[in-house]
């Protein structure tokens, strides 16, 4: 273990943050969830590729840049140092792309790796539907073989970016007679297929971040399944991208450190007025952001290492997820009566409001809190199962 | 920079673990409790292994190792809830007499013939030292009355960061107790363990207890490389191992029920060590204001850019 990051490592922190710093937007863009918003971030991951910024973990042959994960790690700290939009394809750089890395083809890799890193083709996760929330093994969406084709009928739910992105990927059961974890396929799918039907839900913000997605005998070529039919691919599949979700890459420390950083310096502006708790609590945030960075510093020294995330990845989620809320929670208590002010007297958007709304939906996504406490429990301490598996 | 702990070291606390599980277990500790509470042939178990001499450089008969592999044996010495004093010897006392440049003691601490009694302000007790004997909740300590004014800053960091490693082990003991006894004890037609409320209260201890664990051995090794931000980072884990260790051991005594307020079930030995350790070297308010100095205080650079400063 050393603490001191190398001269090359510092020289790459630089590279970016100039870089940063002449291209992040100066005013915060619309929020992702609309039209407007979502062109605005659109546009952004384009201007990110245009300075090859995409995903700088992945190889140059597939859009990438070859780097470590320190290398990562720092690239995200110097993003949202700067300030940084959310990103537009985070379904398919964070979670369908490092799976395909892991599953995919070299066909695969090349077809579709390139134009995610670029953000030529904005992706969508479709995980649940309407019968299959936490309880994802009770998928029914059907995906019926037909020469060199799927045709996929049924519904999807809860589809993040669905309402405006290219592509979706999520699991299909492609076998009729298969129960729970066995005979689920997974499917890669043009939205804008004939067939499907995106229904944008209307959020309780008012905006319409994610979709339903209505699947009336859509046929999608076999090629665009992911490491093939059989017993448990399709589950191993998922479970893998589940892993990415919520271990290392969907959410990087320095969100949160940011978050945390925002805080303190809210703290001191109402410092007078603050109470001895909202003051322990900003520390405490500033603490567990700073736990949560050594976490992941430490489990990318191991990945780097040879290792793998395990179950530890659920322990992060509700880490991070219960730490995002709480943060804003205390801008919340420590705005007061200006909190439920869409924009501030400067007319500056209320981001904390924004943000304490968003993050109330971070112990729901991405697999429950109560799930991966359930998890948790089952996997790493050993307790035992109940109901059905 | 890199926040790996190497293979050699995990390799060295296993087995350090194993030794004490098979050497250390709850009957010794109802025999210490009963019998007086300190064991030659233990001490010298524990001398024999080469723990004392571990922070010894080579030069004094040692192994010249540094805070980390110190920090994660005292994890150690907290899953055994060990009697002996070994953390306060040889992982506070020798890194603190290496720092003043008095090296005339160590062969001999090395060897296991001198422990080293830690007084400094920050206690109202030295632990295994002269003076009238203080009685502790937690039957394995030997507190004397002390009134020092020795607040030298590197003892209490040392002295703090080691509480701190010691709390993790006795919280990741305190959680696989709980979790041994969810597994086997049996109400409603099945293991209690099945519940979620029972399963999602343990997993709320995991949660604090690893992510208390990467705070630790940064402060150790911000300590070890001198760096001017160390005390802030002790501190920090001071916190946050104090916070998963009191909020297992809670956890810990409701999982187990009317069991867990007995002397009978092994948990109590293990709580008292918490709550004393939690009190030790600078309690949790203490620290928090320490990081607050640095924090609200503007001391520290803080930010995304900032994680290691």
């Amino acid at each position: 273990m050393h603490l001191e990051y190398t001269p090359e490592q510092n020289a790459f922190r630089v590279e970016v943050r100039a870089w940063m710093e002449a291209h992040v937007p100066k005013e915060p863009l619309v929020t992702l969830e609309c039209r407007e918003g979502y062109d605005q971030h659109v546009e952004w991951e384009r201007t990110l590729a245009s300075g090859n910024w995409g995903m700088v973990t992945w190889p140059e042959a597939y859009g990438g840049r070859g780097l470590d994960l320190i290398q990562w790690l720092i690239f995200e700290e110097e993003y949202f140092r700067a300030g940084g939009p959310n990103r537009a394809n985070q379904n398919g750089i964070f979670l369908l792309g490092p799976t395909i890395m892991e599953f995919g083809t070299e066909e695969q890799k090349k077809r579709f790796l390139t134009p995610m890193a670029k953000g030529e083709v904005i992706w969508a996760q479709a995980w649940s539907e309407p019968g299959a929330g936490s309880d994802m093994a009770a998928i029914s969406s059907k995906a019926v073989r037909d020469g060199d084709h799927y045709v996929i009928t049924g519904q999807k739910t809860w589809s993040s970016r669905a309402a405006f992105a290219d592509w979706g990927f999520g699991m299909f059961r492609t076998d009729p007679e298969s129960k729970r974890h066995k005979g689920l396929t997974f499917i890669l799918f043009d939205i804008n297929s004939p067939g499907i039907t995106r229904r944008p839900i209307r959020q309780l913000h008012g905006d319409t971040g994610f979709a339903e997605l209505f699947f009336d005998e859509v046929r999608v070529p076999v090629e665009n399944c992911l490491a093939g039919e059989g017993e448990g691919e399709g589950w191993n599949v998922a479970m893998a991208t589940a892993g990415f979700e919520r271990g290392l890459m969907l959410r990087s420390p320095g969100r949160f450190q940011a978050t945390a950083k925002r805080l303190v310096d809210l703290y001191r502006k109402h410092e007078a007025e603050a109470s001895p708790a909202a003051r322990e609590a900003v520390l405490l945030a500033w603490m567990s952001a700073q736990a949560y960075a050594y976490n992941t510093y430490a489990v990318a020294a191991k990945i780097m290492a040879g290792g793998k995330i395990g179950a530890e990845a659920s322990l992060n989620k509700i880490f991070w997820s219960e730490l995002d809320r709480s943060m804003h929670r205390t801008a919340m208590q420590l705005l007061g009566a200006h909190a439920e002010l869409k924009r501030f007297d400067d007319g500056s958007v209320n981001q904390w409001l924004e943000g304490y709304i968003f993050s109330l939906s971070g112990p729901i996504y991405a697999g429950s809190n109560e799930v991966q406490r359930n998890i948790t429990a089952e996997r790493m301490l050993g307790l035992p199962r109940v109901g059905a598996g | 920079m890199d926040m790996l702990l190497t293979e050699d070291q995990l390799a060295l606390a296993e087995t350090v673990r194993d030794y004490l599980a098979g050497t250390h277990g709850p009957e010794v500790l109802r025999r210490l409790d009963a019998d007086g509470n300190r064991d030659p042939a233990i001490w010298q178990g524990l001398v024999d292994m080469g723990l004392t001499g571990l922070l010894v450089p080579e030069a004094q008969g040692g192994l010249g190792m540094g805070l980390v592999d110190a920090a994660l044996i005292a994890a150690e010495c907290g899953r055994a809830c060990l009697a002996e004093p070994l953390v306060d010897t040889a992982f506070v006392g020798v890194p603190w007499l290496l720092a003043q440049g008095k090296l005339d003691q160590l062969p001999d601490v090395a060897a296991g013939r001198v422990t080293l009694p830690l007084a400094h302000a920050i206690n109202p007790w030295v632990a295994d030292g002269e003076g009238a004997a203080l009685k502790s909740v937690d039957p394995m300590r030997n507190l004397a009355a002390s009134a020092n004014d020795n607040a030298d800053p590197h003892l209490l960091n040392l002295g703090a960061l080691m509480s701190a490693a010691q709390l993790v082990g006795l919280a990741d003991a305190m959680l696989y107790q709980a979790v041994e006894y969810a597994k086997t004890r049996t109400q409603f037609g099945q293991p209690i363990g099945a519940f979620q409320a029972i399963k999602h209260q343990l997993a709320t201890c995991a949660v604090g207890i690893e992510f208390a664990k990467p705070v630790v051995w940064q402060a150790a090794q911000a300590l070890q490389e001198g760096r001017a931000s160390a005390g802030v980072h002790v501190s920090h884990a001071k916190v946050a191992a104090t916070d998963a260790a009191m909020l297992t051991a809670e956890t810990a005594i409701q999982v187990h029920g009317a069991m867990g307020y007995t002397y009978e079930v092994d948990l109590h030995f293990w709580m008292k060590r918490s709550w004393a350790l939690s009190g030790a070297w600078g309690a949790r308010a203490f620290h928090l204001k320490r990081v607050d100095d640095a924090v609200l205080g503007g001391t520290l650079a803080i930010g995304p850019e900032h994680t290691f400063a």
